[in-house]
């Protein structure tokens, strides 16, 4: 039976009548329109449907919409900010960070959660942090790139020689 | 597209609610915690249960509390995150800490709980398929079939233990909190699990596991967490392993227990009490100890990893495991 869902999108209040067995993935692509999340392996085991859950990196296509009842969501049409993309999007674009995009929107969600949480993360950490978002064009060579151009950027430095992308 | 079956959905508020809604519906109801194996699982076809009762409304399932007289209680629905960085985890079970850190990825060890990976259930290549596979090659005993695909003379199912913190919570003496209609028992976490990776734990019909209860760390004694995988992220393990010392290492132990999995239905506990007793953690007795803890695994081609391969990874993991406890650089296989 349809049960009512009340949560935020990207900032704003949403009300819908969705199926127990509807994926988050589905309530906001097929409700919403809002297709910048992609259904990609649908078994949790990719990361394209990645979102912001309260903030932290959720897969929406192995979650519940109703399990985000009052819950805060961010989808890639959410991370811009006052009209202007996203640094982190921003990176990603100057770096050359994707190629086919289809990753792209989940692994800039990760990314957004991951230099909140940790501004200027290892190698380690960032490749920890991403571990879930699978990309099989770009090699993550510029992915890296632009997670470290992304760091210095939101930490309010222009990118060093040293931290900045490698662009042979 | 992979969609989920259509099932009701409930939301208990305490815990009493939720063990009454799974005594109702019994066999037609599945827990839901973070539901990362559960979910994919149902896209698969091998679960199609009428009902899920979400723990997402319990705020007592969640968070980590100190234990009266030591230690630590750990709520069923803890995501695997907050226990691996929870600083009382780090400090008193660090081992804990790393097979929470080794599951899946970052996101998922954000969503999974310790309550699902405890009750995580049994894997296999020729189970953990769609059911467009599955029915290519006939179902196997864990579903619906009458053969195993691994062992076609087996009367029972070869699908593996896979959690990745249960190596880890055995050595550690953790108990399990299982709350039913009837009451409460507490029980040790070794023995939730059976020979049978069909009817694969020991839990009643009904009951819930609300609690994960870690006793104090013995003192003098070491734990570590190993895991091989395919893939350093992603990946379920094609094999777990926890080793546990007690004792002076230069001086002579006192005891020592090696935990194996994804090897069989359950766990393998190998204890060395008698192999270790007052000798030093020497290079030798770290290799007898490896030999020991590899004896009695029979792993079996439930992984598209050769069984060969794993069975000789038994031995050379747990050797490099106590090579780190002797400080010692792990020598070349």
């Amino acid at each position: 039976m349809r049960q009512i869902l009340r949560l935020t999108v990207n900032g704003e209040a949403a009300e819908s009548l969705v199926a127990p067995h509807q994926s988050l993935a589905d309530f906001l692509r097929e409700d919403l329109g809002l297709t910048g999340t992609k259904h990609g392996c649908d078994l949790g085991d990719c990361g394209a449907c990645t979102v912001l859950v309260d903030g932290e990196p959720r897969l929406s296509c192995i979650t519940l919409a109703l399990e985000c009842e009052g819950r805060e969501v961010t989808t890639i049409e959410g991370v811009a900010r006052d009209g202007r993309v996203h640094p982190v999007q921003e990176a990603f674009d100057r770096c050359v960070a994707a190629q086919c995009g289809y990753c792209t929107p989940g692994l800039v969600l990760s990314c957004v959660a991951l230099l909140r949480d940790n501004p200027s993360p290892s190698e380690a950490q960032i490749r920890a942090g991403l571990s879930g978002n699978i990309c099989r064009c770009t090699g993550y060579t510029k992915i890296m790139d632009a997670v470290r151009e992304a760091a210095v950027e939101l930490a309010g430095q222009a990118p060093s020689p040293a931290e900045g992308s490698r662009r042979d | 597209m992979m969609r989920l079956p259509a099932f009701d959905y409930r939301v208990p508020r305490e815990v009493g609610e939720a063990v009454s809604l799974l005594a109702e519906y019994g066999e037609d109801a599945k827990v839901l915690a973070g539901g990362t194996d559960l979910l994919p699982s149902m896209k698969q076809g091998l679960f199609t249960p009428k009902v899920l009762v979400s723990l997402r409304g319990m705020a007592e399932l969640r968070g980590i509390r100190d234990a009266e007289g030591g230690g630590l209680r750990v709520g069923a629905a803890t995501t695997l995150r907050d226990v691996a960085r929870d600083p009382r985890v780090l400090a008193l079970y660090p081992a804990l800490a790393d097979a929470c850190s080794t599951v899946a990825t970052h996101i998922i060890q954000g969503t999974g709980t310790l309550g699902g990976n405890v009750l995580l259930d049994t894997r296999c290549t020729y189970y953990n398929q769609s059911a467009f596979w599955r029915t290519a090659l006939g179902f196997c005993l864990k579903k619906g079939g009458d053969v195993c695909h691994v062992a076609r003379t087996s009367p029972t199912c070869m699908a593996t233990a896979s959690a990745d913190t249960v190596p880890a919570l055995i050595l550690m003496g953790a108990n399990a909190r299982l709350v039913g209609a009837a009451g409460e028992r507490v029980v040790p976490v070794e023995s939730l699990y059976t020979d049978d990776g069909r009817d694969w734990n020991t839990l009643r019909p009904g009951e819930l596991l609300t609690e994960v209860l870690l006793p104090p760390p013995a003192p003098g004694s070491a734990i570590l967490h190993r895991k091989m995988r395919r893939r350093q992220a992603i990946d379920y393990g094609f094999l777990l392993a926890a080793v546990r010392v007690d004792g002076d290492l230069a001086g002579g132990l006192t005891d020592a227990r090696v935990v194996v999995s994804c090897v069989g239905p359950r766990p393998v506990v190998t204890p060395l009490g008698d192999l270790v007793a007052g000798r030093p953690l020497t290079a030798e007795l770290a290799e007898e100890i490896a030999h020991a803890a590899a004896r009695p695994a029979a792993p079996l081609t439930t992984h598209g990893v050769m069984p060969s391969y794993r069975k000789k990874m038994i031995r050379v993991t747990v050797r490099r495991a106590l090579d780190t406890l002797r400080g010692e650089p792990s020598a070349a296989v």
